[in-house]
């Protein structure tokens, strides 16, 4: 029995007015398989929906075609509506006659809108449905790090209702912690002591993750701690590692001389019991690494505290002061008014030893001149490095890295906070140099989103949408290598053949397996090689 | 083989080109009126067979647009699909039908111009090669 196919076309309340709707509509009923031509001005508001859903069910449409605007906006729509006349969301196809035809061209186009929708009916008329279902997922999650980002996490997700577990290479929870406690006044140890007192996060320090299998919903983890091997299931893994400094600085010159870090120059400060205050403090950022978001705002509250306590006088050489974070041109404006000396310089300051001080030599930029400065303590330059685990981390998940060496930051097509797998998340430090503001922005993004996924302990998915046939499958592994979303295994199918298995859970529906498989054996209903092939005939 | 048609078939990305084109229609930015679009869901969709159909069927030339460098939504079907752009001109240089052009241009989904630019230089290579 031939195919119905019904077409409705939408002049989209005269904003298409180069198409002769009359003439196409007559051209179009003459198609084969074609059963009714509908016009309407409004296909998309709630009366033209109607109109549809009941021509749909009178004429016994099995395949629709929309003519109408770019299925970018309102595929989703129509989808829905086809689903509330009876019909699969998929046996449905667009031609675009808005923006592709009557708005980029001048003159009638009714032509050119009529091969348009010969080549949706063409592609329609070969589309097969796509089922969905819901799949179960874990509902509990992994959590990398032991840090403020990490520990503020696992009590969000404890909050909204999620298991967690708390992952740490160190002895304890919140190692390193110390300046963010003393610039924005945290109290990391109180949050520890509720992390230790919920029920619904689970602890492990000194622990390793040695192994991850699986996909979104279904991770398996093999984590070594203190000797012993466990063996975990997750839904969802979030990476919040964090970051390492390490100073800017010729090999000579780091040990010896009064050169310290900005976190030790931080212990120094909250230390009361210091044999000799430093009458004069240079700091130095911004000349090796231009990530120095981090590093700026570390200078200011040092500066500004070290005035404070110890009333020395400071002196910052910087390439440039980036006061793109919250509250830090205020900072930037409370350091100067305090008497924070600001030496702009473009090249970096040449640092030798001056009978057990630093000295420092730099050329003004707006001087033009020379500066040199002899102080009791110098607090070097900072690069951002990511994490020590980062490497293994990422080789362990399989998931790439950006040229700095963190975790992707720079594919503008991805969420920042989301990897190219699903169910893996980063948040902080990990990605990038980043202040608080922008990590708990991180934090609470991350956690609405593992909600969303895990919450229900289901995902309703499209199954089978993109699928190897196990018949013509030659397990040579090209999908599985070529996958960029790691959503590809090899499964064993019943006559204990091996055949590529694609998850629909972490399939993205890209379509690059279908295309690289040599056997052809993948299909990607939508978009498979005879749909593709069927609108280029029509042209 | 179908005698020539006239008509360019781009196969564009639903993250970039796909976008782009809609908004080359919204800003009223003239193209050829000979271009059929074709969309997929990733560049790295488009295989060689459906660039050397789209000439069996009287194509004067094909266009595969996807994302930016390093910018795919799909981490690695930009640079596939490039990869097969260059394969086809190479197996259309064997059959001595390399008159044919078969280009691939990255844009981003707000980059209308580019999305016009990449149509011009190809009507002018059509023009260059005599069809």
């Amino acid at each position: 029995m031939e195919t119905k196919i019904g077409v409705f076309l939408c002049n989209c309340g005269g904003a298409i007015n180069n198409i002769d709707f009359d003439a196409a509509v007559k051209e179009i009923a003459k198609l084969p398989n074609v059963t009714c031509v509908n016009l309407s001005p409004n296909l998309c508001l709630e009366e033209g929906k109607e109109k549809m859903v009941s021509c749909i069910k009178d004429e016994n449409i099995e395949r629709v075609v929309v003519a109408a605007c770019s299925p970018e906006f309102q595929e989703h729509i129509f989808r829905e509506v086809l689903e509330k006349a009876g019909l699969n969301g998929h046996l449905f196809s667009m031609a675009n006659i808005r923006e592709q035809c009557s708005w980029a061209h001048d003159g009638d186009v009714t032509v050119k809108a009529g091969e348009l929708v010969k080549m949706a009916i063409n592609r329609v008329r070969l589309l097969q449905p796509v089922e969905k279902k819901e799949l179960p997922v874990n509902r509990e999650v992994l959590v990398v790090g032991g840090g403020f980002s990490a520990i503020n996490t696992a009590l969000q997700l404890s909050r909204v209702g999620l298991r967690t577990t708390l992952l740490e290479k160190e002895a304890a929870l919140g190692i390193g912690n110390e300046e963010l406690e003393s610039f924005y006044g945290f109290d990391t140890s109180s949050m520890i002591s509720a992390v230790e007192v919920d029920k619904n996060i689970e602890v492990l320090t000194s622990a390793q993750m040695k192994e991850v299998k699986g996909k979104i919903g279904d991770f398996s983890a093999r984590i070594r701690k203190e000797g012993e091997e466990i063996f975990r299931k997750y839904g969802a893994i979030i990476l919040a590692t964090g970051y390492q400094t390490e100073l800017a600085l010729d090999s000579e010159l780091k040990s010896g001389l009064n050169i310290v870090s900005q976190e030790q120059l931080c212990r120094m400060l909250r230390n009361s019991g210091l044999e000799t205050e430093p009458k004069t403090i240079g700091f130095m950022f911004d000349f090796s690494d231009e990530n120095s978001r981090f590093p700026t705002l570390a200078t200011l509250n040092n500066a500004l505290a070290a005035k404070k306590k110890w009333g020395s006088e400071v002196y910052v050489f910087y390439k440039s002061v980036k006061v793109d974070s919250e509250g830090m041109e205020k900072l930037y404006q409370e350091a100067r008014d305090r008497g924070v000396v600001f030496l702009k310089c473009e090249a970096r300051p040449r640092i030798t030893a001056d009978n057990g001080r630093v000295k420092i030599e730099a050329k003004d930029f707006f001087l033009g001149e020379n500066t040199i400065l002899a102080c009791d303590l110098l607090v070097a330059e900072e690069l951002l490095l990511p994490s020590e685990g980062t490497e293994t981390l990422s080789s362990l998940l399989n998931i790439r890295k950006d040229s700095r060496g963190f975790y992707q930051d720079e594919n503008v097509h991805l969420y920042p906070i989301a990897s190219e797998k699903k169910g893996i998340f980063f948040i902080g430090g990990c990605r990038g140099d980043l202040d608080l503001g922008r990590v708990l922005t991180d934090i609470s993004s991350v956690v609405m989103n593992v909600h969303e996924l895990l919450s229900s302990g289901k995902i309703l998915v499209e199954i089978e949408r993109v699928k190897a046939d196990p018949q013509k499958c030659v397990a040579c592994l090209t999908c599985i290598r070529v996958c960029p979303h790691g959503a590809i295994q090899l499964v064993r199918t019943d006559n204990s053949k091996e055949v590529a298995g694609i998850s629909d859970l972490a399939c993205y529906a890209c379509g690059i397996c279908a295309a690289i498989c040599p056997a052809k054996a993948i299909k990607f209903q939508g978009y498979r090689d005879e749909e593709i092939l069927a609108q280029i005939e029509a042209i | 083989m179908r005698s020539m048609n006239g008509h360019i078939v781009a196969f564009c990305c639903e993250h970039s080109a796909y976008p782009a084109a809609d908004l080359a229609g919204k800003l009223r930015l003239h193209y050829p009126e000979s271009l059929r679009i074709i969309r997929v869901p990733c560049a790295g969709r488009v295989d060689v067979i459906h660039i050397l159909k789209a000439f069996e069927n009287g194509a004067v030339a094909v266009l595969v647009l996807g994302c930016e460098d390093g910018a795919c939504h799909h981490i690695t079907g930009n640079t596939r699909a490039k990869e097969r752009v260059k394969y086809c001109n190479m197996l259309l240089k064997e059959i001595e039908a390399d008159g044919r052009p078969v280009a691939m241009f990255n844009l981003s989904p707000n980059e209308p111009h580019k999305f016009v630019r990449a149509l011009n230089e190809i009507t002018k290579r059509i023009k260059e090669s005599g069809r």
